[in-house]
Formats: structure tokens, C-alpha cells, sequence
């Protein structure tokens, strides 16, 4: 018993590492540039798609390929922002929720015309192994994005509270017009973040690579999960993602063990609302951090 | 022989597949099949009892949806003079365009394996398994590894999985199966690990998964990763087509499934499944292969009933009685119609997936390679 408990835990925890990589990016753009990207999604799809491609045309291992899905959805983010998202900031959110949905629309179509709907996956050396300690098993490649995200959120936390540019990026965060007041350059600030943000979900995309299958709707799996944490989080909260991406690969894990294989995400979902009930700003408490 | 110069109308036979949508991966393979069929007979000659007509094959896609599949077959028959159809590979889209060709009076030859398709309609032929009858194999199946076989069963949670696995359920205990875990999921979850830790936890020997093809490969590659030695039969659709090993590759090696035609049953299924992979460049599965006999049949009855009438080539393939040939391509060998439609003959193959091809292993009388044991 004991054991089958903390094997869902692992289990919840390593799926969570991934669930935290598409959160964060979702939570540092809302919480720097003030907006819900609905299209984070379909980027981690096309993090996903170009580890494949790197794969089969080149044999370039989808974890190396971190180097350039990232760079890549990076540069993507800041011409994104540049160009779209820059014009239609201002006090009316209808046009930023239109724009991001429909590039989420544009995206997702636009794969299915190019890639049609077939599953694709990479087969690695590692994509079947498992470590087995007493009776505990944990899948390599699972582990391997579980470390390897833990590390990218690590790096963007000492970035944001380090850096100048990251010190910028929280202020114009936390109050833009004292930001602007300060020599802080909004769009310059705005355009790292949405591409940081992007480079994340492109890194969801190449470490999810060795272990789940690429097709054009898969962004719509783990982007629904990202909301949830970024909700449970508390909106722009970085930590608070991070933390609660984690407890909802667990609290999905043990649904699925102890309530059933169709309820994983009722519990998750009854963590939501019981959170939003008694911390309605979520369990980051309502700071950007 | 005809005259020469003479040309004789061509037959109309419509084809209903999604080539777009969630079921395109098989639609598409469908609609290569149907062309290399209506080839292959027009190529040898046409329909001979109709002065070497040849067939004329109108695709339609009804793009893995309900709703399109009614309206497209209403389009194909009101807009074109058909003399039959063959469609649509899933049971829930021919359900709807069998009904529609029944108030039209044309006949549909289908491999759809819903039992339902055989009730209450008369312009509807099954020439393979029916859906219970794969239920029955599986459960069969299950014996061959154990003696006695304790099978988990896990299915997606919608109507597709859920009534498979009813049918399973309740055919069990008949077949002296035990049932240790039944459990439905959602389908398209990002980790088949919990599952799979459920299934182990129940000490099943083997596995049953009611699955679209993205689950079914998280499943059989959890399952590999927990060291679990359980055998695992993934039933037909999405298990049995190239795609399959192509995504999970060597894993694949060993695993069971149920089939209504195989390219190893007899020479002309091997000569068929060449040409096709000529083509393509996949072998050609289960329903692409029975989509070619389907095709042989029409035209076998098309031959008897010397007319292109709905309504006689209808009369005629009721009354279809083949034992060789392409039109015979069916495990058993054997297809006639009994009055709701249904082959008499029919009866499903067990299949295993070997060295990156399937292969026919159960029952006894069609089994072509010997089960492998993992």
C-alpha cells in the first residue's frame, strides 16, 4: 500500500515537472505583460514538432534539441510580442483574448495542414527504461525533463531576482508607470518576457519529446493544466506555479489511483475550487514573486 | 466479348471515408484500397455481364463526422446514379450512412463491426466479424498465455470503449475468464503511469486496453518501463495498422490483437497486400484488405445480376455465395449473407504483431505463424 502511494507520488510529481514548464511561461507573461496567451499551447507543439523533425532528419537527440527549440520559440516570442501583441495592449482586454485565441486557432490548423493529424514520436535509448529501486520504478526520460525543468524554472528565478533586466521585469510587473517612470523600457521588457515564456514552452515541448507523442492538438492537453496552476498559483505568480503544477501532478496521480482512471482530473479540479474558496487569489497570495 | 470501340457505361460505386478529421490515418489507407480494388477488376476486364463495364469509384469524404456523413450520403445519391456503396470503416459513421441507404434502397457492403448494423435493414451486408465476436476472440486469446488468465480490462470512457468493454464483461465468465480490474479512463491523459500502476496492483496476467492509438502508446510504453510481464491485447482499429509499430517500434514485438482480415490468410490476400505495398509502401490492413473483398463482392454480384440497378445488384449480393477468388478474401474463406446481412461464415483472427508485420496466430484453423510467447 505504502508503496503503491509513493509510486503515484513520483509519478504525479515527474508529470508535474512538465505541467510547470507550460504554467510558468503562461504566469510570467500575464504577470509582465498582463495578458492570458491562450496560444501557449500550440508553442509547446511546435517545440515538439521541431525536436521530431531534428530527430528523423537528423538524428539529433530531442533532449539536445533543447538548444534549439528554445532559441528558436525565444526569437518566435519577441517578434510575437513585437508585432502582434504590442499593438493591441491597452485598457481593453477583448482584443488581446481574441488575438491569442485566434493565433492558437491559426497555429493548430496551420500543423494540421502541414503535418496532418497522425500521432509521431521519437524513439530513444532511454524512452523505455526505468530505474527500479525496491520495488519503485522511475522512467528515465520522465526524469530527465523532471531535472532538467526543475532547473530551467530554477535559472528563471535567479534571472528575475538577479539581473537587472530581470529586476526591470518584475517592476514593470508590479507597477508599469513607475516602471516607465524609472528609465525602465516597457517594450524591451515585455518582448524578453514573452519570449522567455515561449522558450519554455519549447522546452516542454523537446523534453516531452522521448516519452509522448507530437500531433497538432497536444498543446490543448497540457495547456489546460497550465491554467489550473496559474489560477491555483496565483496569476503572475512564478513559485506559485511551480508549486502548484507540482501538487497537481500528484493530487491527478492519486486520483487516478484511489478514486478512479477517469476522476484523476476531478481531483484536481476539486483542489481549484476549494483553493479559490478560501484563498480566492490562489496560494501565492497574490504577489508576483 | 464486346464489341471493340464499344464503350459500356461505366458502373457508379460511391465510397464513404473520412480522409479528414480525427479518423483520416485510416480513412486515407481506405480510399487507396478501394482505388487498387476497382482497378485490379477493371483492369481484368470490368463487369463482363454488362459489356466489360468498368467501375467507376466516387469518394467522398465524411471527415470523421456524423453529421457531414449524413449529408454526404445523401449528396452521393441524390447527385449521381449509384448502384452501390462501401463505407465507412468507423461503426458509429456507417451506422448513419446504412440508415440513410436504406430509406434510398442502395445497397452498402461494409467491415464496420457494430452488431447493429445487422438490425432491422436490408440493404446492409456485413461479409466480416461482428463486434461480439471479437469480444469472444479476445477472451478466447487470453487463454492461450495462461491457464488461467486474469485480465484487467481498462477502456477510454466513451461510447466507443465503453461498450467494447460491456461486451467483454459480459462474455467473460462464459468463457471461463476472470475480470480482476475494470476500469474506464479519460482519453488523451498526459501519463499512463497511475494506470498502469493500478493494473499491477490488481496482479492481472493480461491487459486488455480499449484505446485510440496516443493512449495505447503511453500504455504499452509504461508498461515496458514498470517491468510489468503482463500480455496485452489491444483489440483492432488503431492496434492493427502500419502506424502502430511504426510509433512504438520493437514494444510492439509480441503484443495481441483481433483483426477481421489478415494479408497472410490465403495467396490472393498475399498477392492484394504486394500490390498495395507497392503503392503505398505500408502492408495493407485488416480494413483496407476487406475493403478489397468487399469490392469483389460487389462485383461478383454486379456480374450475376447483368444490370447496374440498386435495387437487382441489392437482390443479387443477398443472395452472394462465394468460395474462392478475391471476392472469398475472408477468414474462413467462405462469404453468403443470411437475411439480416450478416456472413454466415464470419469469424474474427487472432493477430500478433511479429517482426514489424502481423501475423495471423489464432484460431488453429486460421493461425498462419505460432503464437509468440514473451
Amino acid at each position: 500500500m505504502l508503496e503503491t502511494v509513493i509510486q503515484a507520488v513520483i509519478n504525479g510529481l515527474l508529470i508535474g515537472g512538465i505541467y510547470a514548464l507550460v504554467s510558468i511561461g503562461v504566469t510570467l507573461i500575464f504577470g509582465v505583460v498582463k495578458i492570458v496567451n491562450f496560444a501557449q499551447g500550440e508553442f509547446v507543439m511546435i517545440g515538439m514538432y521541431i525536436s521530431f523533425f531534428l530527430a528523423t532528419q537528423f538524428g539529433v537527440d530531442p533532449l539536445l534539441s533543447l538548444f534549439v527549440s528554445m532559441p528558436l520559440l525565444f526569437v518566435i516570442g519577441v517578434l510575437v510580442q513585437h508585432f502582434l501583441i504590442r499593438r493591441v495592449l491597452g485598457p481593453n482586454d477583448m482584443p488581446q483574448i481574441f488575438l491569442t485565441f485566434a493565433l492558437s486557432l491559426l497555429l493548430l490548423n496551420l500543423a494540421l495542414m502541414l503535418f496532418s493529424a497522425n500521432y509521431r514520436t521519437v524513439h530513444t535509448f532511454y524512452s523505455d527504461e526505468a530505474l527500479h529501486i525496491n520495488g519503485l520504478y522511475i522512467p528515465v526520460a520522465k526524469l530527465i525533463a523532471f531535472v532538467v525543468a526543475m532547473a530551467l524554472s530554477g535559472a528563471l528565478w535567479v534571472f528575475l531576482h538577479t539581473t537587472d533586466l530581470g529586476k526591470a521585469m518584475r517592476a514593470a510587473a508590479q507597477n508599469p508607470d513607475v516602471a516607465v517612470l524609472m528609465g525602465i523600457n516597457p517594450n524591451r521588457v515585455f518582448a524578453v518576457a514573452f519570449g522567455a515564456a515561449l522558450a519554455l514552452a519549447g522546452a516542454a515541448g523537446s523534453l516531452l519529446m522521448p516519452f509522448y507523442s507530437a500531433y497538432p492538438f497536444v498543446g490543448q492537453v497540457f495547456v489546460l493544466m497550465a491554467f489550473v496552476a496559474v489560477v491555483l498559483g496565483t496569476l503572475g505568480n512564478v513559485i506559485g506555479a511551480l508549486v502548484a503544477s507540482l501538487m497537481m501532478g500528484v493530487a491527478e496521480s492519486l486520483g487516478i489511483q484511489f478514486v478512479g482512471a477517469d476522476s484523476g482530473l476531478i481531483v484536481v479540479f476539486a483542489m481549484l475550487l476549494l483553493t479559490l474558496a478560501f484563498k480566492p487569489n490562489g496560494l501565492g497570495g497574490g504577489r508576483m514573486r | 466479348m464486346p464489341l471493340r470501340g464499344y464503350a459500356a457505361e461505366a458502373v457508379n460505386i460511391g465510397a464513404l471515408y473520412p480522409t479528414t478529421g480525427s479518423m483520416a490515418q485510416i480513412g486515407v489507407g481506405c480510399v487507396a484500397a478501394a482505388k487498387l480494388a476497382a482497378d485490379m477488376i477493371n483492369e481484368a476486364g470490368g463487369i463482363k455481364s454488362l459489356g466489360g463495364a468498368k467501375l467507376n469509384l466516387i469518394i467522398s469524404d465524411v471527415q470523421s463526422d456524423t453529421t457531414v456523413t449524413r449529408t454526404e450520403t445523401d449528396r452521393l445519391i441524390t447527385s449521381n446514379k449509384l448502384s452501390a456503396i462501401h463505407g465507412c470503416f468507423a461503426s458509429a459513421l456507417t451506422l448513419i450512412a446504412s440508415e440513410v441507404c436504406e430509406r434510398a434502397h442502395v445497397p452498402i457492403i461494409t467491415g464496420s463491426s457494430s452488431d447493429q448494423l445487422n438490425k432491422g435493414r436490408s440493404y446492409t451486408f456485413t461479409p466480416f466479424a461482428r463486434a461480439s465476436q471479437f469480444a469472444k476472440a479476445q477472451l478466447q486469446m487470453s487463454k492461450l498465455v495462461s491457464d488461467k488468465p486474469k485480465v484487467a480490462v481498462i477502456f477510454e470512457n466513451t461510447a466507443f470503449g465503453t461498450s467494447t468493454s460491456n461486451g467483454l464483461k459480459e462474455l467473460a465468465p462464459g468463457e471461463g475468464v476472470e475480470i480482476v480490474m475494470f476500469e474506464p479512463y479519460s482519453a488523451g491523459f498526459t501519463d499512463a503511469s497511475p494506470l498502469i500502476n493500478k493494473v499491477k496492483a490488481s496482479g492481472a496476467n493480461a491487459l486488455f486496453s480499449v484505446s485510440y492509438l496516443n493512449d495505447l502508446i503511453l500504455i504499452v510504453r509504461t508498461v515496458k518501463q514498470v517491468g510489468l510481464n503482463v500480455a496485452i491485447n489491444g483489440g483492432s482499429g488503431g492496434f492493427v495498422i502500419p502506424d502502430f509499430y511504426k510509433n512504438v517500434g520493437k514494444l510492439a514485438e509480441g503484443l495481441q490483437g483481433v483483426a477481421h482480415w489478415n494479408h497472410d490468410m490465403d495467396d490472393n490476400s498475399q498477392k492484394v497486400n504486394a500490390e498495395y505495398k507497392k503503392r503505398t509502401g505500408d502492408f495493407l490492413f485488416e480494413y483496407a484488405g476487406g475493403l478489397v473483398a468487399q469490392t469483389y463482392m460487389l462485383a461478383d454480384a454486379l456480374e450475376r445480376a447483368g444490370s447496374a440497378d440498386p435495387q437487382k445488384v441489392r437482390d443479387a449480393l443477398s443472395a452472394l455465395d462465394v468460395s474462392s477468388g478475391f471476392a472469398a478474401m475472408a477468414p474462413g474463406g467462405k462469404v453468403k449473407f443470411g437475411p439480416d446481412g450478416k456472413n454466415i461464415y464470419g469469424r474474427p483472427l487472432g493477430v500478433q504483431w511479429q517482426n514489424g508485420d502481423l501475423a495471423s496466430v489464432f484460431p488453429k484453423e486460421d493461425a498462419r505463424a505460432p503464437l509468440m510467447k514473451s
